[in-house]
């Protein structure tokens, strides 16, 4: 695949990504990562999804296990749901423009508030199938680029 | 936790924030404008390294956090004598929240996340962008 190919196929797929910011796939925070990004840093994005990636994972397996508790202890799954919407929402800070994540923890912790069992483990099957989704969206996005 | 960036500009800022991805982040914002950074996971360690004797000409505190808040740790800064500009950083925060956060000292409340325009603001406004350090 020759370079004028392959730029205008990353184009087309940003464009596309950003179409979907309709639907709410990324927002206009992952734009700001990118602005960071330099030739002092090349990869910055790369980095911050990569770690955006591990330190969430590591929280959905905890939150697995705080739910599987007979006793569950609610306040730690808050904690663990505002730190993953803390790193979906964009940080400056934030992080990568994962809105939709965003969303999803925000009913999650009114869920949590209720101490609701049923309730989080379904919020807990939702906030991974989001968080999967763009998780697979932004590494098809990185091998483009 | 606190790491140090060394630069040569002279302003010196404290990230307070228990979110990783937050500080990798403001930590490059931070670095760009050519500022020293120090950073905290939550508003006991800011304490801490404030009675260390570690000063700042900027102070950017998150609203929630474990083991102590931001407008927790703004009190007791407050009630150390402590006169640094402290930013309050929040996402969705009510204006109860904001209110609670100013009350307890805090100077300006920025809703997260801090763009790099957001952040040029704040710099602007407590006189860092020339690269003078605040008196304390």
């Amino acid at each position: 695949m020759d370079l004028g190919n392959l730029q205008r196929g990353y184009i087309d797929y940003i464009s596309a990504l950003f179409h979907e910011m309709e639907k709410g796939f990324l927002d206009s925070q992952f734009t700001q990562l990118q602005q960071l990004q330099d030739e002092s840093n090349p990869e910055f994005v790369l980095e911050v999804a990569t770690l955006f990636f591990e330190d969430s994972e590591k929280l959905l397996n905890e939150l697995s296990r705080t739910l599987d508790q007979q006793a569950v202890d609610f306040k730690k799954v808050d904690a663990h749901v505002h730190q993953l919407k803390g790193s979906s929402s964009r940080i400056i800070s934030n992080s990568i423009g994962a809105q939709r994540v965003k969303n999803v923890c925000i009913a999650f912790r009114d869920i949590c508030e209720e101490t609701n069992k049923e309730g989080c483990l379904r919020c807990l099957q939702q906030v991974k199938q989001e968080f999967y989704l763009v998780k697979s969206k932004l590494e098809t996005l990185f091998r483009v680029w | 936790m606190a790491a140090l960036a060394i630069s040569s500009c002279g302003r010196r800022a404290l990230l307070v924030d228990d979110n990783v991805i937050n500080r990798m982040v403001v930590r490059k914002l931070v670095e760009e404008q050519g500022i020293a950074l120090e950073e905290a996971e939550n508003g006991k360690e800011a304490v801490e390294l404030v009675k260390e004797g570690r000063v700042f000409d900027l102070i950017l505190m998150d609203r929630e956090m474990p083991v102590m808040d931001g407008p927790q740790a703004t009190k007791q800064l407050r009630s150390l004598g402590v006169t640094t500009p402290i930013v309050a950083l929040s996402a969705d925060a009510m204006q109860s929240d904001k209110d609670s956060f100013l009350q307890a000292g805090a100077d300006d409340f920025v809703e997260k996340p801090l763009s790099v325009d957001k952040f040029a603001l704040v710099l602007t406004k407590y006189g860092l962008q020339d690269g003078q350090a605040a008196d304390q």
